[in-house]
């Protein structure tokens, strides 16, 4: 492109050539043209010319016309034509014609913006070029090398850095020539400075290949600005040569010595950039070779290099790859040689034959490649170059190998330069040489045997070679100076602290000639201390009076009017410094950041565990947590319980961890984050579904500490049903091995002994039970146990039991279910420790009724567990407090229910009735262990209780309670008991008692058979007087046998032996036998006195006629057996005369007993004895009638009995005295009883509400369950119902 | 990505099979590429290990070929030399001595240690002018042809890599990492300038 305006005529025609594109064009040129006139003109020609022909006008066309073309051409065309374009435009301009470079030097630099880097660096090639060619136009060109420096693209930058190292030279030479310097030169010199400190500052870039071109360019300035000596090895090619020697020392503008100095900082940064750690492959084995070629043209620094080479191979950076080690090592040792093969290498060759020794070269080779000594110089291998005041005149052009000598001559007197570094080294060395002996030498591999790496770095194998000379002198030697080089570069060391000390000297001391060596030495310390001399510092003190003009001075970049770069958009890149890029990060960036880092750890789980660095990836992860607050804790939680199992060792190890940062802020360390951890941990494993393995176990375990929150979950944890075995083993294991808080561990679990749950609870009974038996637990179990047994003396249940946690009374009343709550714990312990039973009976007696109800229905079990031969349960029974009575008697109950009682029982409770309480309803668990006499003495009592323990009490003594019963053992036989009952005394009991007990008898069909019947009616009959309730029995006995009929025939007639008439009741049961077994019984009859047949006939008259007819049916013989005065009293109806006869013997026969005639008088006003006295005989079998609710066996037997004897009775109920009261006893039970009614009612019905002294609530579970209750129909009863179910059982 | 092709230049000792093939290889890819050898002469192997056929770098490869096919054409078509030269001659007329090109490249891929070294010896010895760099890299290769073949997959892989690296010089070093990992052989690496 060649203007910016012209260039849409060219894009739209560019062989039309408009002559106004000319003229302007040639108006522009013929500004800077010197000698375009003409060519121009020629050229307008020849434009024409071709434009009418078809002749290829390039061909003839002059180099200018040639250049525009291709110009043209360039700027429509993609990279690569338009780099050929510009390729030949160069070569037109620069060699063919250079007149045209400043003609289109405009032009051509204007492609410095084009998109193409390509493009860009073929630009600074140009200006390489052309600056070249025509010195003058570094002037205008330098500022576009500038900003092409700064060029966003890094091979752009690198080109300008090659280009510049080329300029820089260049320009120091022509600086040098210009005998008078412009303005403009001093700018462009001072702007070109000012580039080689950029370029010196991009040894630090963050790009490798910029920092490579960057040590070049290093290498080429210490070149420069460092004096060639005669050893000096010179590059072939001399036109770019500039040295330091070739600089005027009186130069108009440049300063010899600031540039010496900026030589030497230059190397100190190249040093200094050599020995950076992280220094990569590439950076290092460019600054090799830039040493070597330092040491090789300027041998002065030949002491540097090879300690900078020493060092290096002693040091090799760490971040190197194991071929990088090679690579570099390989290059070392072809710079060493290279260093080496140089004749001033002398000094250096014990060190660097070492040192390639040590890259593995062969002696032969290091001594082929060593120069033989240029002996007859005694002068010192380099010159000292001077320090800045010694003004050396030499001509620029003076550069011939010959002139060299002379400079060198100049400063001949200098001694051989031991530099500082070097001579600390060679101290240190020195002084480590002695002591490396055997021994010490021993004690030092011992001790950094510590130190080693787990693996071997890869610089160490690579550089690894057998120590051949062990124990040599040489290798000694060797070993102090490697050492000796390690420590000065650690800033340590007895040669050191001798330089520095010689530095601290005063120098008035001194010589003259130590004085010099010791400037040069004060010079030369910063290097190795690493205290930089700036680069831009020190010129920049120096010339502090320009440096404002200086900026204007400044050579300005041709700018083409199409350019919209800015300087400072170009990519000019910087090395990481951390001050410059380090800003304090936002709170909540902190907190992001460090959770996705910790995240990342969580997550890269597989991946670590895949390399076997799980336990690294666990401990760091867990220290990070337990360190730092926030959300990451929560995070690590909550993947550790997305897989426990798997990440189990991580839970353990946070666990730990946190238990430890507690433990280290001890004093007032807190808990909290160790709890929160095991509390989350635990949760975590207690919500998840059920586990097998045993890691909660292991977890609360395992844990330093259970917190209190822990034990609530280890309390949840147990409460769930189907772990509660698992839970509780653990508690279990908890208060076995941690005994300095078992208590309190011990305490869930006794808790959990009331839980309403019933297996939980059952579990953790079964599990107290075994610690019970510790001796260091038992008497907190027990103390528990009673403590809470003992709650049940509140009128209310305290609501601890309904999970609070105060001990207050709530309203609600206590129910089985409390009461139970309060009981487990101590009746599972009851049966381990029988002692505790006497407490029992102590918050018995204090407990209310319906706590006491509950109690004795809990008991059972327990009870039974302990058995009859318990000492304490004796004791109990012995000892009997006070209103524990019912207990007892439950108690007794209990444990004779399946077994007959022992002997010691019979015994104590025999006691207890005798002397302390004496209610019979003790000894019927005992019964059967009790003695026949006893047992008679006793039933009077017995029978008068409420009808169904008097069934048990039967069922005892009839061996009918149980399949397996003790009949055997029952003090009386069935015969017996029957017996007994005849003669109980009826002052003591009741007959309407003995008639029910007998009728209980009865009902056994299976004891009582008719043998057993007949032996008892046998018995009785021969008794005397005759029992009163003899002929009930028979009567009942014949109907539940009707074959026992004969016998009972002859029961009768022998009664009739023995006057049974003057029995008034039994004869009253005689006449009705009789009238019973009619038939049969006439014969009886018949043998009866006639007074009594006619008493028989007075009270049944209609026997009469059947025995009337009977006898007339017998044959006269038989006839005449009977007495007459029976045949009188058989016609007696028909002669009335003989009432009279029978009314004495009437009258005397109601005389006897006389109770008859007084009931028929007194039933208005019934005396309530005389009632029962006189009208139970027949009442009892009556009585059966109001009371429909019996449907039992027995009852219905005697119903049918009643109802055969009352046959007659019903229908005129005036007609006998039994019958008299019976309206009034129907009519009264349940409206208007008497006293005595009411206290029998009561008895049966609720006896222990009443004031009887004896236990009350005995007849509840003993004798309740008759069925006929008066309505009062809550719970109590039904339970009571069904525990007297049970019993019955 | 350089805009320019690399210059790449494979270099073996005799230049013959190693760098020829990668040559074969790389020009076919469309790489700028030249090979060279860096021996003092050009050694084939003869009719026994001591007796090699030695010829300098102006024999042309077609002269070789006539040559042994004179001497034993049995021999050298049965062990693949004679098909070897054939194949070079279709590449290039004659084998060339690395120590006696002035071009400039910005590869060199050396094909064995030894020739690396020479190629470092070389190239520190001349004389620096413009400080273009060049880097060197050395990928071992067994002198016979099946290896040949691998290590020219194997180097113009690492060339195609390189070629398209964004900035050669700055990625060059890990590139060189993956390499030698994936190949699982060492490479020397360094770097040199004009």
């Amino acid at each position: 492109m060649v203007s910016s305006s012209s260039h849409p005529s060219f894009s739209s025609a560019p062989l039309r050539s408009p002559t106004v594109q000319r003229d302007s064009r040639r108006a522009a040129e013929g500004r800077r043209r010197r000698t375009g006139r003409e060519q121009t003109a020629d050229w307008k020609l020849l434009r024409r010319m071709s434009m009418e022909g078809d002749a290829p006008h390039v061909v003839d066309m002059t180099t200018s016309e040639k250049v525009v073309e291709l110009l043209n051409q360039a700027a429509l065309l993609g990279t690569e034509e338009k780099l050929t374009m510009l390729k030949q435009v160069q070569e037109l301009i620069i060699n063919k014609d250079p007149s045209l470079l400043d003609n289109f030097l405009d032009e051509m630099i204007a492609f410095q913006t084009d998109k193409s880097m390509e493009v860009r660096k073929f630009v600074i090639g140009f200006i390489e070029e052309a600056c070249k060619r025509d010195n003058e136009l570094l002037l205008r060109l330098v500022a576009n090398l500038n900003m092409l420096l700064r060029d966003e693209s890094v091979n752009v930058v690198k080109k300008a850095i090659l280009t510049l190292t080329q300029l820089y030279k260049v320009t120091l030479q022509w600086m040098v020539r210009s005998k008078a310097v412009t303005e403009r030169q001093e700018a462009c010199w001072d702007m070109l400075t000012q580039m080689k400190g950029d370029v010196l500052a991009l040894l630090d870039s963050e790009n490798d290949g910029v920092r490579t071109h960057a040590i070049k360019f290093t290498e080429s300035l210490i070149i420069s600005l460092s004096p060639r000596t005669s050893d000096s090895d010179v590059p072939k090619r001399q036109d770019a040569d500039i040295s330091l020697d070739k600089i005027p020392k009186d130069h108009a503008y440049i300063r010899y010595d600031v540039l010496c100095e900026e030589g030497k900082s230059a190397l100190e940064q190249l040093l200094r950039f050599m020995v950076h750690p992280a220094i990569s492959s590439i950076n290092l084995t460019t600054a090799l070779g830039s040493l070597a070629t330092l040491a090789r043209q300027r041998p002065m620094f030949m002491s540097q290099v090879v300690q900078a080479y020493e060092t290096l191979h002693a040091n090799l950076p760490p971040t190197l790859a194991k071929s990088q080690v090679s690579s570099v090592r390989k290059n070392l040792k072809i710079h060493l040689v290279a260093v080496l093969k140089h004749p001033c290498s002398l000094d250096f060759q014990a060190q660097i034959g070492t040192l390639l020794l040590d890259l593995g070269m062969a002696q032969s080779e290091i001594t082929r490649a060593t120069p033989v000594p240029r002996e007859p110089r005694k002068r010192p291998r380099h010159e000292q170059y001077p320090e800045g005041k010694k003004i050396k005149m030499e001509p620029a052009l003076m550069e011939d190998d010959e002139d060299k000598e002379e400079p060198a001559a100049a400063s001949v007197s200098k001694p051989s330069p031991a530099p500082a570094a070097q001579s600390a080294i060679d101290l240190t060395a020195h002084f480590l040489h002695p002591l490396l002996n055997p021994e010490n030498v021993a004690n030092l591999v011992l001790i950094s045997m510590v130190y080693l790496p787990d693996v071997m770095p890869a610089s160490f194998q690579a550089t690894y070679t057998p120590v051949e000379s062990a124990g040599t002198d040489a290798q000694i030697k060797h070993l102090a100076r490697l050492m000796a080089t390690q420590m000065t570069a650690a800033g340590i060391g007895p040669g050191l602290e001798q330089s520095r000390a010689r530095e601290g000297d005063s120098k008035e001391g001194l010589g003259e000639d130590e004085l010099s060596q010791e400037l040069l030495i004060k010079r030369k310390v910063p290097m190795v201390h690493g205290q930089a001399i700036s680069v831009v510092g020190s010129y920049g003190e120096k010339q502090p009076a320009i440096e404002v003009p200086l900026v204007k001075k400044l050579p300005e970049p041709i700018l083409p009017s199409t350019q919209t770069k800015l300087p400072g958009t170009t990519g000019r890149k910087k090395v990481f410094r951390l001050a410059d890029v380090v800003q304090p990060l936002l709170e909540s960036q902190i907190e992001k950041l460090t959770s996705t880092a910790v995240k990342r750890i969580l997550n890269s789980e597989k991946t670590i565990a895949q390399s076997g660095m799980a336990h690294i990836r666990v401990r760091l992860l867990s220290r990070l947590v337990t360190q730092f607050e926030g959300t990451m804790k929560e995070d690590v939680l909550g993947f550790i319980l997305q897989d426990i199992r798997g990440r189990s060792d991580l839970a353990f190890s946070l666990l730990y961890q946190e238990y430890n940062a507690y433990l280290s802020q001890l004093p007032e360390g807190l808990l909290d984050g160790y709890d929160h951890c095991l509390y989350t941990l635990l949760s975590g494993l207690q919500e998840k579904p059920e586990q097998r393995d045993g890691l909660f176990t292991k977890l609360v375990l395992e844990a330093p500490i259970i917190t209190e929150s822990a034990l609530d979950v280890i309390r949840r944890y147990c409460e769930d049903e189907s772990r509660v075995y698992l839970g509780m083993t653990t508690l279990k294991e908890l208060i076995v091995k941690r005994p300095s808080r078992q208590f309190q561990y011990l305490h869930v679990l006794l808790d959990l002994s009331s839980h309403e749950k019933e297996k939980v609870r059952t579990t953790a009974l079964a599990f107290i039970k075994r610690m019970y038996e510790k001796d260091q637990l038992r008497d907190y179990i027990e103390k528990f146990a009673l403590n809470y047994m003992q709650l049940l003396v509140h009128p209310n249940p305290p609501s601890l039991l309904f999970g609070a946690d105060k001990d207050t009374e709530v309203a609600a009343p206590w129910t089985e279910e409390t009461v139970r709550q309060c009981l487990f714990l101590y009746l599972s312990l009851l049966p381990l420790n029988h002692r505790l039973v006497h407490e029992l009976a102590s918050v018995y007696t204090e407990a209310i009724a319906d706590i006491k109800r509950s109690v004795l229905r809990v008991i059972e079990q327990p009870i039974r567990g302990m058995g009859m031969n318990s000492p304490d349960l004796l004791l109990l029974v012995e000892t009997c407090p006070k209103g524990a009575e019912t207990l007892v008697t439950r108690c007794l109950h209990i444990l004779t229910d399946k077994v007959p009682p022992s002997p010691e029982l019979v015994e104590r409770v025999r006691d207890l009735y005798h002397k302390r309480v004496p209610d019979v309803r003790f000894l019927i668990p005992v019964i059967n262990g009790l003695e026949k006499k006893e047992v008679i003495l006793a039933l009077p009592k017995l029978i008068k209780l409420n009808p169904i323990v008097v069934k048990e009490v039967f069922n005892r003594l009839l061996g009918t309670q149980h399949s397996e019963g003790s009949a055997s053992m029952s003090p009386l036989t069935p015969g017996e008991l029957l017996v007994s009952l005849h003669n109980i005394d009826s002052t003591k009991c009741d007959m309407k008692a003995i008639i029910k007990a007998t009728n209980l008898c009865y009902g056994e069909k299976n004891v009582y058979t008719s043998e057993v019947l007949a032996v008892v009616m046998q018995q009785l009959m021969e008794q005397n007087p005759l029992p009163m309730l003899l002929m009930r029995t028979v009567i009942q006995s014949l109907s539940m046998y009707p074959r026992l009929g004969g016998f009972v025939m002859n029961i009768l007639s022998r009664l009739i032996g023995k006057q049974v008439w003057k029995h008034p009741k039994v004869w009253e049961g005689f006449v009705k036998c009789c009238q019973r077994t009619k038939p049969q019984s006439f014969s009886v009859l018949l043998q009866l006195p006639a007074t009594q047949l006619t008493s028989v006939f007075d009270r049944c008259p209609e026997l009469r006629d059947p025995l009337l007819q009977h006898v007339l049916s017998f044959t006269p013989h038989q006839q005449a057996h009977i007495a007459p005065s029976v045949m009188n009293a058989l016609e007696a109806c028909d002669k009335p005369e003989v009432k009279p006869v029978e009314t004495p013997v009437e009258r005397r026969v109601e005389a006897a007993p006389t109770p008859a005639p007084p009931v028929v008088v007194e039933t208005a006003v019934p005396p309530p004895a005389a009632v029962k006295a006189k009208t139970h005989i027949v009442q009892p079998m009556q009585q059966t009638q109001p009371d429909p609710g019996t449907d039992d066996p027995v009852e219905e037997a005697m119903d049918q009995g009643g109802e055969d004897m009352g046959v007659q009775g019903k229908p005129d109920p005036t007609m006998t005295q039994a019958e008299v009261p019976r309206p009034e006893e129907a009519a009264t039970p349940p409206a208007e009883t008497t006293e005595e009614e009411e206290e029998e009612e009561e008895e049966e019905e609720e006896p222990m509400e009443t004031a009887d002294p004896e236990p009350p609530e005995v007849n509840r579970p003993i004798g309740d369950g008759d069925g006929d209750g008066d309505g009062d129909g809550d719970g109590e009863v039904e339970a009571a119902d069904g525990s007297g179910a049970e019993e019955a059982e | 990505m350089p805009s320019h092709p690399l210059r790449v230049a494979v270099v073996c000792s005799s230049n013959q099979n190693r760098s020829m093939e990668a040559h074969n290889i790389l020009s076919k890819r469309g790489f700028d590429v030249r090979s060279f050898g860096t021996g003092s002469h050009v050694k084939l192997p003869g009719p026994a290990p001591d007796k090699p056929n030695v010829y300098d770098f102006k024999t042309s490869y077609e002269q070789m070929y006539n040559d042994l096919v004179r001497k034993d054409k049995e021999l050298y078509t049965q062990n693949g030399i004679l098909h070897m030269l054939d194949r070079n001659k279709r590449i290039k007329t004659r084998p060339e001595r690395f120590q006696s090109c002035k071009d400039h490249f910005d590869l060199v891929i050396t094909c064995e240690e030894r020739v690396y070294d020479q190629v470092l010896e070389d190239l520190s010895s001349r004389e620096q002018e413009t400080l273009q760099s060049v880097h060197v890299i050395n990928v071992d290769i067994q002198d016979n042809h099946e290896e040949a073949t691998l290590g020219a997959f194997l180097i113009c892989e690492l060339c195609q890599c390189i070629q398209h690296t964004d900035d050669m010089e700055n990625e060059i070093d890990e590139l060189l990492q993956e390499f030698e990992d994936k190949s699982n052989r060492p490479f020397l690496h360094t770097v040199c300038f004009y």
